[in-house]
Order: C-alpha cells, then sequence, then structure tokens
C-alpha cells in the first residue's frame, strides 16, 4: 500500500464518515442506514492507518498488491449494498403505491353516497 | 391516581403494538383491562396477515390499523402520535404478545408521579441475572449503557416502558427516537431521568418469533454500535 493511496483512503473515508455523521446530527438520516457507512468508513479509516492486517490478508489470499485487495473489498461491500438497497426500493415503491391506492379508495369512498 | 375507586387524575394510554399476535391479543387486553382498569389502551395492528384486526373489530377494541407492516418503531411511534394528539399525561409500551404483567402498570405510573421520572422502565434483571445468549446480550448493552452514560440501567432491552407528556411529544414527531435501549441512552445524556422498577415477565405463550437467534445477535451488535459510535455524534439538545 503506497503513501498516497493510503493518504486518499484516508481522506476521502474521513470526509465521508464526517458527512454520514453530519447528517445524523441534521436528522436527515436513520441510524439504521447510518450504521453500514459509519463502520465502512471507520474500517477503511482504521486501514489507511494501519495497513499491516491488509497487507497479511491480501499475503495470505495470494493476491499481488494489497492496494488490489482493498479495492476487491470496496467494491464487493458496494455491491451487496447497492443491491439490498434496490430491494429496498422495490420495496418502498410497492409500500407507496400501496398507500395512493388506499388514500385513493378512501377518497373515493367518502365523496360517494353509498354507504357501506 | 386511584385505581381502587376506578377514578383516575391523569389520563394514560397503554399502546399496544401487534404484528401477528392474533392468537394472544384478546386474553392480554382483557387482563389488561382487569388488572389496569383505569387507564386506556390502543391496538397498533402493524400489517397483521393473521386475524389481529378481526379480533379487534369482534370485541370493540380501539385500533389503529396501519396498511403494513412498518417495524416496532413506527408502530409504537403511531401510539405516540395518538397519545400526543388526544392529551394523554402518560403512556405505556405494552406487548401484544402476553410477555409484560398489567399488575405492575399501577406502581410504574406512581412511581413516576413520585419520582418525577421521564422515563420508567419494567426491568427483568433488578434481583437475578440470566445466563442465556440473551443475558449474554444483555450484557454486553448494560455496559455499553455504562459506558455512554455514567449510570446503570439493569435492562436496557425491556419493552415495558412508560413515557410522560415530555417524552411523548419528543417520540411523537422525531426521527431516530425509535423505543430502543439507543434513544433512552441518548435522553439519559440530555439529562432525562430514567427509573427502573423490577418486574417479572411471561414468556411469550402463542405465535412465534422464526430466525430468533439471528434476529437477536443482529439486533444487539445494532444497538452496541448505536450506542457506542453513532449517540456520540448526536446532537444534545437543550438540557430536559
Amino acid at each position: 500500500l503506497n503513501i498516497l493511496l493510503r493518504l486518499l483512503l484516508f481522506v476521502v473515508s474521513a470526509g465521508t464518515l464526517y458527512f454520514v455523521v453530519k447528517k445524523i446530527r441534521d436528522s436527515q438520516a436513520q441510524i439504521d442506514s447510518a450504521i453500514f457507512w459509519v463502520l465502512f468508513m471507520l474500517a477503511m479509516v482504521v486501514s489507511s492507518i494501519f495497513p499491516g492486517a491488509v497487507i497479511y490478508v491480501s499475503a495470505l489470499l495470494g493476491i499481488d498488491s494489497p492496494a488490489n485487495f482493498v479495492f476487491l473489498c470496496i467494491i464487493f461491500l458496494l455491491l451487496l449494498k447497492v443491491f439490498s438497497m434496490s430491494l429496498h426500493i422495490s420495496k418502498l415503491q410497492y409500500q407507496i403505491q400501496q398507500l395512493a391506492q388506499i388514500i385513493a379508495l378512501k377518497e373515493s369512498r367518502a365523496g360517494s353516497d353509498c354507504d357501506e | 391516581l386511584e385505581i381502587a375507586s376506578g377514578e383516575i387524575a391523569l389520563k394514560v394510554l397503554a399502546i399496544i403494538p401487534c404484528y401477528n399476535e392474533g392468537q394472544s391479543l384478546k386474553r392480554v387486553v382483557e387482563n389488561l383491562k382487569i388488572k389496569a382498569a383505569a387507564i386506556d389502551f390502543i391496538v397498533v395492528n402493524d400489517g397483521s396477515q393473521d386475524d389481529t384486526h378481526e379480533v379487534c373489530a369482534d370485541n370493540n377494541y380501539p385500533v389503529i390499523n396501519i396498511p403494513f407492516n412498518l417495524g416496532l418503531a413506527s408502530a409504537v411511534q403511531t401510539g405516540m402520535r395518538y397519545a400526543c394528539d388526544n392529551g394523554y399525561a402518560m403512556a405505556l409500551q405494552f406487548d401484544g404478545d402476553g410477555q409484560h404483567l398489567p399488575e405492575y402498570i399501577p406502581e410504574m405510573i406512581d412511581l413516576m408521579q413520585e419520582t418525577g421520572a421521564d422515563i420508567v422502565v419494567g426491568s427483568r434483571y433488578m434481583q437475578k441475572s440470566s445466563r442465556s445468549l440473551r443475558g449474554l446480550g444483555g450484557s454486553l448493552l448494560r455496559i455499553a449503557v455504562k459506558i455512554a452514560t455514567g449510570k446503570k440501567l439493569s435492562d436496557p432491552t425491556s419493552g415495558m416502558r412508560l413515557f410522560n407528556r415530555k417524552m411523548i411529544e419528543k417520540f411523537a414527531y422525531h426521527m431516530n427516537y425509535g423505543p430502543e435501549p439507543d434513544t433512552l441512552v441518548y435522553l439519559m445524556n440530555q439529562g432525562a431521568k430514567v427509573f427502573e422498577m423490577p418486574v417479572t415477565m411471561q414468556e411469550r405463550k402463542a405465535g412465534k418469533s422464526y430466525l430468533s437467534t439471528l434476529v437477536a445477535i443482529n439486533y444487539m451488535l445494532r444497538m452496541f454500535v448505536s450506542i457506542m459510535i453513532i449517540q456520540w455524534f448526536r446532537v444534545k439538545e437543550n438540557k430536559i
């Protein structure tokens, strides 16, 4: 892990961490969804300061460059996150449709004269 | 507060969040009506797929039906909104599965009035500690609470909690006020008075929480991270 990459990793993850924390402070993020980002960014900050563990594991797995191992981990994690968010969005979309239908049905019932 | 004469000085609401508790709900509510007759209650049906709604309708229980399952935090918040809008002085979180015993409610109300507590928690472990996996998770959370607040909370995960009006208003309309230990920590750090009272609880009789071990571990980890890391960042509002 060369020093430039470590520096970049540190700056970006610390910056993102700050941003996540700010969003929680402004009550714009729910804690449940913020936990993933806080842990992810903390892990990146830690591995940029102490690259020993990263170098050890990448050597263990036979990956030539520890930098590649870092990229691999980040890509995998983000892939998983994107997938779970896509599932989550589908659910939200469905729920909004349901809500709109329920409200629409209620309103049409309130407007009509017939009793149910 | 005079329970015996059936008169009540202040309005207290028991919020009963329910997700597929049709089997136990009737027994729970009837028991509540007898043992704590002086307080009002509302069932929050959190998108149950079983006959929870029918049980409420057949027995004329006051109920709020949420169109789909939003989770416990949101169900309780719905009840808190109802309590807030209808001028309740205290609100109690009360499980629909029969775990919580209504016998303790009058005592909890008394304790709140005597001490001026903001929150009274019914604690299972004030005398004895448990050695199960749940007990282990509980110990972990107790340590986290101690570190985060400097105060002791013997049963942070207890779901039997009584809130005063000030707390009702906070829980009803704010984000990140789930009825969970991390919110207690957040409130305690702002100076909220949280008191505990020893209670016994019953094991669930009907229904089952499947995957319960995985869910429990996930829950404990989430709470631990939230208490140890996230709460530290949150803005402290005005002292309570």
